[in-house]
């Protein structure tokens, strides 16, 4: 069935929806927070769970017949299974700790995958007023700017961000350790923020050179992020070297000069 | 006290304003490096000079030590003297790299060697925290206070990971941060020891520990953006803060015991 809406349009609702979302957020940010756990440090508030409502309420108003995979629905109504249908993917409030403690890396993120490929993305931090766009071909962008992955060619003066996650049972914390200790011999420095759609973000626009993380939430964190990078001229890809799975919970993303250095010290 | 507070709020914005219009954004960066990933451009050189200019002037007996003018002439020893110790770009590999946006300039002034005016200018952030001796602390001209966190399972940490890279420093620092993972909620790395240390003093951050730092033009305007706030801050052994020591913790009164203990590695 030919879509009446054209790949514009879906991200302009998307825009749209996002500010809404941003707006709960922003206003929340500075107020104490109610605060739930998911996880032992696993965290999510009354404003998570309102943003996600806002905007599937939203998008669904646009387009019915579109499918959607929240974060929050996902946590109370168990996972749903990703097809080939137009799907929105969101997280309406990621990096909640931040938001809980008022630090400034916090965002709305909205992704779109046609026949299970990210086709629209969209991730707005209100706090810092910035908004990443793209559509799938055409290019990515910062506030309307269009932005670039970095051009950096060397491990050593490459910036690397990741996160320590959720987890803290002592085989995932110790190989979290490990495995930074071994990358802090090879590049330049370490960034840890609390948000992996906002990392993706980071890297789009140069910021960053190197993000990988294993075991974030779901989809939800990736699907927008994934194709803000990728037309931002940059690679998403598995850790292992292997190709990127959305559903898979693990990520890494470069620009194409540091991609196999990464993946082999990934390896180590 | 109040000139000096706004002589040097008018010096961070000065500098704040080089750094971002003359050699910021979409601009290719000079790097030297003073390490292997210890980076100075000519934009800290630059900040570093208009800052210590427009003190000088207005304050011509003051001494002032900086990052940059050590790092080429070496270290002024701090004296009871009204001294200026000024980081002129706090955060330099964040602002090499595409301004990821934890940069600032950080000014500190001591009498007696005590941190008494404090001013920390994020120009990209466009948020400036101040604090004078026993008057309080600022956030854009708003009071700003400590956390109230009184359980470490729920304080967001911040440490860095340095500039050191010889292997028994590495795993000096991974080390103490898995033994860290297990008592905290989270870690945070953002690059800038003074931001981190407006962090705790705003209440972002929870707990922060660095060892290893440039020098006291990381701390001194920091220091007291915390004490001001109702923070502490203290050398991570639990011992007091020495500003010359390179080394530095801090966190609200009801965690520092907790954090100290769980800090001894």
């Amino acid at each position: 069935m030919p879509e009446k809406y054209s790949v514009e349009d879906f991200l302009a609702k998307a825009v749209d929806a996002a500010k809404i979302a941003g707006e709960v957020i922003k206003h929340g940010f500075y107020q104490t927070k109610h605060v739930e756990h998911k996880g032992q440090v696993d965290l999510v508030t009354e404003t998570d769970k309102k943003c996600e409502e806002l905007i599937f309420d939203n998008l669904k108003q646009h387009f019915p017949e579109h499918k959607f995979i929240g974060e929050e629905t996902a946590a109370a109504c168990g996972a749903t299974e990703l097809t080939d249908e137009p799907t929105w993917i969101v997280d309406p409030l990621d990096g909640t700790t931040n938001f809980v403690h008022g630090f400034p890396f916090v965002c709305v993120s909205i992704g779109l995958t046609i026949g299970r490929i990210p086709t629209v993305g969209v991730v707005y931090n209100p706090i810092m007023d910035e908004l990443f766009t793209a559509i799938r071909g055409k290019g990515s962008f910062l506030n309307g700017k269009a932005i670039n992955v970095s051009s950096q060619t060397e491990l050593v003066k490459a910036l690397l961000a990741t996160e320590v996650g959720t987890k803290r049972d002592k085989a995932t914390v110790d190989e979290t350790t490990n495995r930074i200790n071994r990358l802090l011999f090879k590049v330049r420095s370490l960034r840890m923020c609390g948000s992996c759609a906002l990392n993706l973000c980071g890297i789009a626009c140069g910021r960053l050179d190197l993000f990988y993380e294993l075991g974030f939430g779901g989809p939800w964190d990736i699907a927008a992020g994934a194709v803000i990078v990728t037309e931002a001229g940059g690679h998403v890809f598995d850790p292992s070297g292997k190709d990127f799975d959305i559903t898979s919970q693990r990520i890494a993303a470069s620009n194409p000069l540091l991609k196999d250095a990464f993946i082999e010290t990934l390896k180590q | 006290m109040e000139d000096f507070l706004a002589a040097a709020v008018e010096a961070a914005k000065i500098a704040g304003e080089v750094a971002i219009i003359r050699f910021g954004f979409h601009k290719t960066k000079n790097v030297e490096h003073k390490g292997v990933v210890d980076l100075v451009t000519e934009t800290d050189k630059k900040c570093e000079e208009v800052i210590f200019d427009y003190l000088r002037s207005k304050y011509p007996d003051h001494k002032f030590i900086g990052e940059e003018t050590t790092a080429a002439c070496g270290v002024t020893e701090l004296t009871d003297e009204p001294t200026w110790i000024v980081d002129p770009l706090d955060g330099t590999t964040n602002f090499v790299h595409g301004q990821f946006p934890f940069v600032c300039v950080s000014i500190g002034f001591t009498i007696g060697r005590i941190p008494t005016v404090g001013v920390i200018y994020n120009p990209i952030m466009d948020e400036l925290f101040t604090a004078i001796r026993g008057k309080g602390s600022f956030l854009n001209g708003n009071p700003t206070k400590v956390s109230t966190q009184t359980e470490l399972v729920k304080s967001l940490l911040a440490t860095e990971a340095g500039t050191k890279r010889d292997k028994s420093t590495l795993d000096a620092i991974t080390n103490r941060i898995n033994n860290l993972l297990f008592k905290v909620r989270s870690l945070r790395m953002s690059g800038s020891c003074a931001l981190n240390l407006c962090g705790v003093a705003c209440g972002r951050l929870d707990l922060f520990y660095e060892v290893g730092f440039g020098g006291p033009w990381d701390v001194a305007a920091g220091a007291l953006i915390v004490s001001e706030a109702g923070g502490l801050v203290f050398d991570p052994s639990g011992k007091e803060f020495d500003i010359t020591s390179q080394r530095v913790a801090a966190s609200n009164s009801f965690l520092k015991d907790a954090f100290t203990e769980a800090l001894q590695y």
